[in-house]
């Protein structure tokens, strides 16, 4: 285990789920792990009554996790729609550990997604072997999640193809995977849902069919409101990740954190923090997830190439990488803002020189 | 004896409900309502067949209308309720709150007050008291709270006990600063309360604001109460019934904060079971009705997830906002915009309200009650555009009424200008707002029918004002409302101005709008002889001060007189008379040659001359060679030159003569002398369409020659077809071939 990079959800925060499911009274939907308020509160965080700090995992409004939690007690899934980077993936792990114990049934989305990876597939040496047989079949995670009445999990359902996405109709409205080949069916046990996420500002996606688009209730996760959750979201985060890491370099400093996410909520917005200056917005989407990569990337270039302590060099190329994203369109904007917004601060004047070093 | 003390919530359909069962359980003899006692003489309407909720009752100081009040009823508010019953079961109801008359005088001393005091520190924000008691529970909204314990639930057995208890013990514990005129109204409800037991009434209910309740209860003597009230000052009201709207019941009024959505209250009134249901069902409707397409199954599954969402967050029955997170999820993909379309046509809802014509009101009100009601133009609280026909009687006289609202300026139809169909339509985009009933109270004062005030209004506006331009436009409002009394009035106070007025420019900026009014007195079929007297006057006058006040103007000044000029030239052509334009022919030359004339204004007289065609090319040759010659200053000449060229370019295009004059002065410039004169010919340029100048560009190029553009050949151009016409079109052009082309 201590050798692992990153652990599972329900690994990571076993402690939690496990007070949490003692102390918790609430009626559990059949093969749940935790009653729907459990789930609402391992992902919010709370204090419980034997004192038990749990952490909050979703920074952010309540009422959307609660939507989230009650879409997947009724026989709809959930689609967890938004812009890269707002929490999508990790909602939906957290959604699985906490209802099914495990977050590990995940189909990823891609382009070249087969139908095979959603129903199931053959082990052909057996079937050339034996001719078709129960044996023979190799079961996806969603096969096995209806098994077992738990969450399955679908990243990135509008990279997939039209015709793959719709093979989770019948799974979604019948609860039932037909195997016509053995002239049988896996009838989804009780607990067995979908979380699907996908992203709405990607090119290149398939839009859900209507058909589809009926089984799935949608709950949009916004970017953060105000500066002070983002700081929020992005300190906790870069912590926890940097003890994952092992990076021998100290926690930012809350100055830092705030420097970074005021940058990247000025380009996003299109204005200063103080509303008097307008900004060109860049073509990336700068969203607090990429802040906390920026932070990330910072630490471990202080701990290896640096005295262990961050400094804004440090942070100048990670931020830069963030921003430019078209090579011409983006660097004039960034340039732009260097100039006019960074420059003009008087404690920003080490982030300027970082950046102007870089050769931007 | 008893007293019942009924706490609600003011506009809370669950408190009218409670409120109604309670009444016809302890079948009170009296009811006291919180509500201005001036208007218990209005309560007999209630209950009249034309009175629609919702309605508010209008306190206002009959001679400062900036000081009103309103109070509104919904029907599903528990005072509408109460009066209702009080109605139907015959016994009095009388309103407790501190009178209007007084709380308007306290109100102003207060603000007086203010004035002279030094300016107080910031006020400390204010804590809605209730949030105490919501946080305790857990909610971080109080209005949420206080409706999921007392609005939305099923057992309401001594409900109001449960209300009444809550707020003593938030009053005991609670620092809320008391403010002196809550201490007032209090007195005086504890006033109304001991008069009805005075009077032997048995069992008196008494329905207010929760918060009062504790106050109530607990009487300290009379002898406080007695000297609270004494002398307290007071100012003259009246009270009137009013239409009002559910968009504007979510405004403050004399009830205190608004709410947030009447539609969805209203729908909880009216519904008994199944309120989930079908209110989702109208959302899906909506949605049909503006193409998105919903299904029974969509509504299947809203329900079904907000009733799950409620029961995770604990509530017994799905709220509003429940309800709409649930629509959002699972009809609108997660998205907000179709919300605001839910928010506006449902949550808030576009009702009106109606007042039975008889009720009492300002005469002027009825009047246009009246008026509305014979032309059949109900109001509506969405905007409604109108289209009118000016032949039509009917039509007509809808223009006219509302010309002459807008001229009293109570804006309720806004003119919409109607492209292409001459001056026989009129469009009107048609919008009540119920904060109109205090306009026409305050337009009360100039007559008691639209017709009477509207003359009287402009009669007024007549002898007060002394600009001439602002008179003859008022003159065109008072003709298109058909006052003749005020037109007289208008035209004659114009004829006195435009004989003493010496200033020819005022005249010429007046000059259009009595030419307009002029053409659209002959649609409207009024009397326009008075009329066309006082503009052809003025039109003499112009003439005859023109060409003086050409003379040696100043260039800023030129150009507002150039201005003028053109739309002088509009209304002078708009009236066709011969002998006028004779004259004004004569004014143009003396104008034109004049060279003392301002030289911008000067060209541009010498230009209408021969538009006019009273010049042939040969003597504007000569006009223009005089202009530019060498002798006359490059900057006059280039002012003259803008002058005459004003509006448009294409006659140098189209006049070789007059082109190569030009082309001549702005070659003999001198390099300083260009430099000088090139702004005055850019802006002189600056002004003409684009193809125009870019056709001007290659005719300076190409120094005459004009370029024939090349019609690129299509793709499935049929070349030997074509090559077959050929020989026709040379002969055409007459140019002869020596070679045989084909």
């Amino acid at each position: 285990m201590e050798n692992i990079i990153r652990q599972h959800a329900e690994q990571q925060f076993a402690q939690e789920l496990e007070e949490l499911k003692k102390q918790d009274t609430g009626s559990r939907p059949p093969n749940w792990v935790l009653s729907p308020q459990g789930v609402v509160s391992y992902l919010m965080g709370t204090k419980l009554k034997n004192g038990f700090e749990v952490s909050p995992k979703y920074i952010g409004n309540k009422r959307l996790m609660e939507i989230a939690v009650a879409t997947l007690t009724t026989d709809r899934a959930l689609l967890l729609y938004g812009l890269p980077g707002t929490a999508k993936s990790w909602v939906s792990e957290h959604l699985a550990a906490a209802i099914s114990g495990t977050s590990a049934l995940i189909v990823q989305g891609t382009a070249g997604t087969s139908e095979e990876s959603i129903r199931y597939g053959w082990n052909y040496a057996r079937l050339l072997a034996e001719g078709p047989s129960e044996n023979a079949l190799v079961e996806t995670p969603v096969m096995r999640a209806m098994k077992e009445g738990k969450i399955a999990r679908i990243e990135e359902l509008t990279r997939m193809g039209s015709d793959v996405q719709d093979t989770l109709i019948t799974i979604l409205s019948e609860k039932t995977l037909p195997v016509p080949e053995l002239n049988t069916e896996i009838q989804a046990v009780k607990g067995f849902n979908v979380i699907a996420t996908a992203n709405n500002r990607d090119k290149g996606v398939n839009e859900l069919s209507g058909a589809l688009k009926r089984r799935f209730n949608t709950v949009i996760l916004p970017l953060p409101d105000s500066i002070e959750e983002e700081m929020d979201i992005v300190k906790r985060r870069v912590e926890s990740l940097g003890k994952a890491m092992d990076i021998p370099s100290e926690i930012p400093a809350l100055q830092e954190i705030k420097r970074i996410v005021t940058i990247f909520r000025e380009l996003r917005n299109g204005l200063t923090m103080d509303g008097k200056t307008k900004v060109k917005v860049p073509s990336g989407t700068l969203s607090t997830a990429e802040a906390i990569s920026v932070m990330n990337s910072g630490m471990a270039m202080a701990a290896y190439f640096g005295d262990g302590s961050i400094k804004a060099a440090d942070l100048a190329a990670g931020v830069i990488g963030s921003v430019i994203k078209d090579p011409v369109q983006d660097k004039i904007i960034w340039q732009e803002y260097l100039e006019t917004v960074v420059k003009q601060r008087d404690d920003w004047k080490d982030i300027y020189r970082a950046c102007r070093d870089q050769g931007f | 004896m008893a007293i019942h003390l009924l706490g609600i919530r003011h506009h809370g359909p669950g408190s009218a409900r409670n409120v109604k069962r309670y009444l016809e359980k302890v079948k009170p003899d009296i009811i006291l309502l919180e509500g201005p006692p001036e208007a218990d003489a209005l309560l007999k309407w209630a209950s009249h067949e034309h009175m629609r909720p919702p309605v508010a009752i209008l306190a206002y100081v009959p001679d400062n209308l900036q000081k009103a009040l309103f109070y509104p009823f919904a029907e599903f508010s528990p005072e509408w309720q109460a009066i209702l019953y009080s109605i139907e079961n015959k016994i009095p109801l009388r309103f407790m709150d501190l009178p209007v008359a007084h709380k308007l005088a306290i109100e102003e001393n207060i603000e007086e007050n203010k004035k002279e005091t030094i300016p107080e520190e910031p006020p400390i924000e204010e804590k809605d008291p209730f949030l105490y008691l919501a946080q305790i529970a857990g909610y971080e909204d109080a209005e949420k709270w206080w409706e999921n314990n007392f609005e939305n639930r099923s057992n309401n057995d001594n409900i109001f006990d449960s209300v009444n208890e809550a707020v003593t013990a938030l009053r005991e514990n609670t620092i809320v600063e008391e403010k002196k005129s809550e201490r007032y109204r209090e007195a005086w409800m504890r006033k109304v309360i001991k008069q009805a037991e005075k009077e032997m009434f048995n069992d008196i209910a008494v329905v207010c604001g929760a918060w009062h309740v504790p106050a109530l209860q607990n009487m300290p003597s009379q002898k406080d109460d007695t000297e609270l009230l004494k002398g307290l000052p007071k100012v003259k009201v009246e009270c009137t019934w009013v239409p009002w709207t559910y968009s504007r019941l979510s405004f403050t009024s004399g009830y205190g904060a608004g709410i947030n959505s009447p539609g969805w209250y209203h729908h909880i009134w009216n519904t008994k079971k199944d309120v989930s249901v079908k209110w989702l069902t109208k959302v899906a409707r909506l949605f049909r009705k503006n193409q998105i397409d919903v299904s029974s199954a969509h509504i299947i599954e809203t329900v079904r997830l907000a009733e799950t969402v409620s029961y995770l967050r604990g509530y017994s029955k799905p709220g509003l906002d429940e309800l709409n997170e649930a629509t959002r999820s699972v009809m609108c993909m997660g998205e907000d915009i179709l919300m605001s379309l839910i928010h506006k046509e449902l949550i808030v809802s576009p009702k009106i309200g109606a007042v039975p014509i008889e009720s009492p009101k300002p005469p002027l009100q009825v009047d246009i009650e009246k008026i509305q009601k014979q032309l059949r133009l109900p109001l509506t609280e969405e905007e409604k555009e109108i289209v009118l026909d000016l032949r039509e009687e009917r039509d007509m006289q809808k223009s006219i009424f509302l010309h002459r609202l807008s001229l009293l300026g109570i804006k309720w139809g806004v003119k919409r200008s109607v492209s292409g169909k001459g001056t026989f339509k009129e469009a009107w985009i048609l919008h009540w707002d119920p904060a109109f009933s205090i306009d026409i109270i305050d337009r009360g004062i100039w007559g008691n029918s639209v017709e009477e005030a509207a003359n009287n209004f402009l009669v007024s506006r007549a002898s007060q004002e002394n600009s001439l331009s602002v008179i003859t436009s008022v003159l065109e409002d008072s003709l298109l409302s058909d006052l003749p009394i005020a037109t007289q009035a208008l035209l004659s106070r114009i004829d006195s101005l435009a004989a003493a007025s010496s200033d020819v420019m005022q005249l010429m900026a007046a000059l259009p709008s009595l030419v307009n009014a002029l053409r659209y007195g002959n649609v409207r079929k009024t009397d326009t002889e008075i009329l066309s007297v006082i503009v052809d006057s003025i039109i003499a006058r112009i003439f005859i001060s023109l060409p003086s006040a050409c003379l040696s103007v100043d260039e800023d000044a030129a150009q507002q007189l150039l201005d003028l000029f053109f739309s002088l030239n509009d209304s002078v052509s708009l009236l066709q008379n011969e002998a006028q334009l004779n004259d004004w022919y004569k004014t143009l030359f003396a104008i034109a040659e004049n060279k003392n004339s301002s030289s911008l204004v000067a060209g541009y007289a010498t230009r209408l001359i021969y538009d006019y065609k009273l010049l042939d090319s040969e003597k504007l040759a000569t006009a223009f060679g005089l202009a530019l010659s060498p002798a006359v200053e490059y900057s006059h000449a280039a002012s003259w030159l803008e002058g005459f060229l004003k509006g448009s370019g294409t006659i140098l295009l189209i006049d070789d003569a007059l082109w190569g004059l030009i082309n001549n002065w702005v070659n003999t410039l001198q390099d300083d002398h260009f430099i000088q004169v090139l702004p005055l010919l850019r802006r002189t340029f600056s002004q003409y369409s684009n193809p125009e100048r870019r056709k001007l560009g290659e005719k300076a190029k190409g120094s005459g020659v004009t370029t024939t553009s090349v019609i690129s050949s299509s793709s499935n151009f049929d070349h030997d077809n074509g090559m077959l016409a050929v020989p026709v079109i040379l002969e055409l052009l007459g140019i002869k071939t020596e070679t045989n082309l084909l």
